[in-house]
């Protein structure tokens, strides 16, 4: 029997007031897989992925996730059917300890609602096991590079049982050697069978770790192509047509 | 000799910033500064037990509203209605009183006043979208006219103090030498550092005034927080004004009149970024203190009154410059 996708996104409609931002656009991620989501400033890219993150309900169209018929209409509700949105500049509060931060929205509590604070050092142990050398639970967010703050990231959704994790610009603004290290913890989402969409403007970052590719323009989907079928040269011309 | 001197300071300074952080032993830094200051050019006057007494009172009556705007001010909102809001509980408090209603059921109604007004300036915030500095700023207009309305500017003068006398000492009496304001001073700090900085609400409260989206994305409702925040902060300001009020037994109709920029000020001083996420009760309490200190340090040296708002700005204005430079060196947050 095949196997259900693990998200399922059926004709989906978003206006905002006169622009019609999503236009019927269907799509699927299935676990374990690294879907390239590509397309031009106003595609319609952060829109579609808004409504998979709670941020908007769609005008129309439907939603499924492991097969389930759902409606999100919150990024808390998002967060309960397992999917985590990591934003490249709003992922972590810079100014809060990365032990916060790593159980934000899901504090570990005593009696009354009151930090465990034990168990939020034990943020450690998949920060550590995700390679990052960070040194202590305590230290801000703002002292980690880029890529250690991607990786954290990444980890805090593996360690809350993600299910699909969606990547807005995860390699945006950062040096060679940290988008090397932040591609690698998305792989990382993979070999964890979690599935991955990933939102970009630089091909050659997702063309590496990508098995699909789904290109969207003037809010429709024009063209979904697996890896195996496409160089990096004919992606970047389909982009350009 | 002299790198086991260097090494030695450097084991007491990483010691000390484990307690308190360099923007706190700033401020703390300041704080005993002008008490030592004010004590010696006031020929000990400033450091006698009367005085200290009297600005005990003021600073615990002020302090209450001081915590409530620095909680909200974490979360990344302002709310400059406070002197109105504590208006407004004080009028509710006292005409409650003079009906003859139990006193500490009085005492509960009118800050739930305060509550509601706090939770209408959070859900106009929040649900419309609304800078809260507007929303407050009409607040802080509309409330004052209305208690005006009410009252015609006239005082209203209660006898609760000598109905009542338990339930003037829980809120006016003294404890052996404490005054009752302190020891509720002293309660809503225990009560809101502990929210605060030991508690999931204050995790929060950080989130959605560090970043809001990151806040949002991990499940927080912010717009929630906010609105608790301001409904602290409402509840706060009605029971500075009942405070207030129950010491100089009736309600006058300018109470609170200037409160918000005080409180304000307090909050900079004690280093809560006008940003939002960045603060803390220990420092809030000692810019708390900084203001205090200038307001009655400038009258018992006999300096025109007018001086203590000159240096007050200049005061803000400079803490401000000065953590901008240190954030700019990297020894802030």
């Amino acid at each position: 029997m095949k196997e259900l996708p693990l998200a399922e996104m059926r004709n989906i409609h978003k206006w905002y007031g006169k622009v019609h931002a999503v236009d019927g656009v269907s799509l699927t991620v299935n676990k374990g897989e690294i879907l390239g989501l590509l397309g031009d400033n106003g595609a319609g890219k952060t829109s579609l992925i808004k409504v998979l993150s709670g941020y908007h309900c769609p005008d129309d169209g439907e939603v499924f996730i492991e097969g389930k018929k759902v409606r999100i209409n919150s990024p808390a509700e998002a967060s309960a059917l397992g999917i985590e949105t990591v934003y490249q500049e709003q992922a972590l509060v810079d100014l809060m300890s990365v032990a916060r931060n790593f159980c934000m929205g899901r504090e570990p509590v005593k009696w009354g609602g009151f930090l465990d604070k034990q168990k939020m050092n034990e943020c450690m142990i998949p920060l550590r096991a995700m390679g990052l050398s960070i040194k202590s639970p305590d230290i801000l967010v703002k002292s980690l590079s880029g890529g250690e703050k991607q990786g954290a990231a990444i980890a805090r959704a593996m360690h809350f049982k993600a299910k699909l994790v969606i990547l807005d610009e995860p390699t945006r603004a950062l040096a060679v050697k940290e988008v090397s290290k932040t591609l690698d913890f998305v792989e990382r989402l993979k070999e964890a069978n979690i599935g991955v969409i990933f939102i970009t403007h630089t091909l050659h970052h997702v063309h590496s770790i990508a098995d699909r590719f789904a290109v969207m323009d003037k809010g429709k989907i024009v063209k979904e192509i697996k890896r195996d079928e496409v160089s990096l040269d004919e992606l970047t011309e389909v982009l350009m047509e | 000799m002299k790198e086991r001197n260097l090494g030695k300071r450097h084991e007491v300074w990483q010691h000390f910033s484990r307690v308190a952080s360099f923007r706190e032993t700033i401020v703390f830094g300041i704080t005993i500064g002008l008490f030592v200051l004010f004590s010696v050019l006031s020929g000990g006057k400033f450091a006698s037990s009367d005085v200290i007494g009297i600005m005990a009172i003021a600073a615990s009556e002020l302090g209450v509203v001081v915590l409530g705007v620095a909680l909200l001010m974490i979360s990344g909102e302002f709310d400059l209605s406070v002197g109105s809001v504590s208006a407004v509980g004080a009028l509710a408090g006292a005409m409650l009183y003079q009906l003859g209603l139990n006193p500490f059921l009085a005492t509960a109604i009118a800050i739930g006043c305060g509550i509601c007004v706090g939770a209408v300036n959070g859900l106009l915030t929040v649900k419309f979208g609304i800078p809260s500095f507007i929303v407050t700023l009409g607040a802080l207009m509309s409330w004052r006219g209305l208690v005006t309305l009410v009252t015609g500017g006239q005082p209203l003068i209660f006898r609760v103090g000598e109905t009542h006398p338990a339930f003037f000492s829980v809120f006016q009496g003294n404890f052996g030498k404490v005054s009752a304001p302190l020891i509720w001073f002293i309660v809503v700090v225990i009560i809101l550092g502990l929210l605060l900085h030991f508690h999931r609400f204050g995790n929060h409260v950080f989130a959605t005034g560090g970043n809001k989206e990151a806040a949002r994305s991990m499940g927080i409702n912010t717009n929630k927080t906010k609105l608790i925040c301001f409904m602290i902060v409402g509840g706060l300001a009605a029971f500075s004004g009942i405070l207030q009020s129950i010491r100089s037994r009736g309600f006058y109709a300018a109470q609170g009149d200037g409160m918000e920029l005080i409180a304000i000020a307090a909050t900079v001083v004690g280093g809560t970024s006008l940003f939002g996420g960045v603060g803390n009760i220990v420092g809030v309490t000692l810019g708390l203190l900084i203001i205090i200190f200038l307001q009655y340090g400038l009258i018992m040296i006999r300096v025109p009154g007018f001086w203590y708002k000159i240096v007050l700005g200049i005061i803000i204005i400079a803490v401000v410059i000065m953590d901008k430079i240190l954030k700019q060196r990297g020894k802030l947050t």
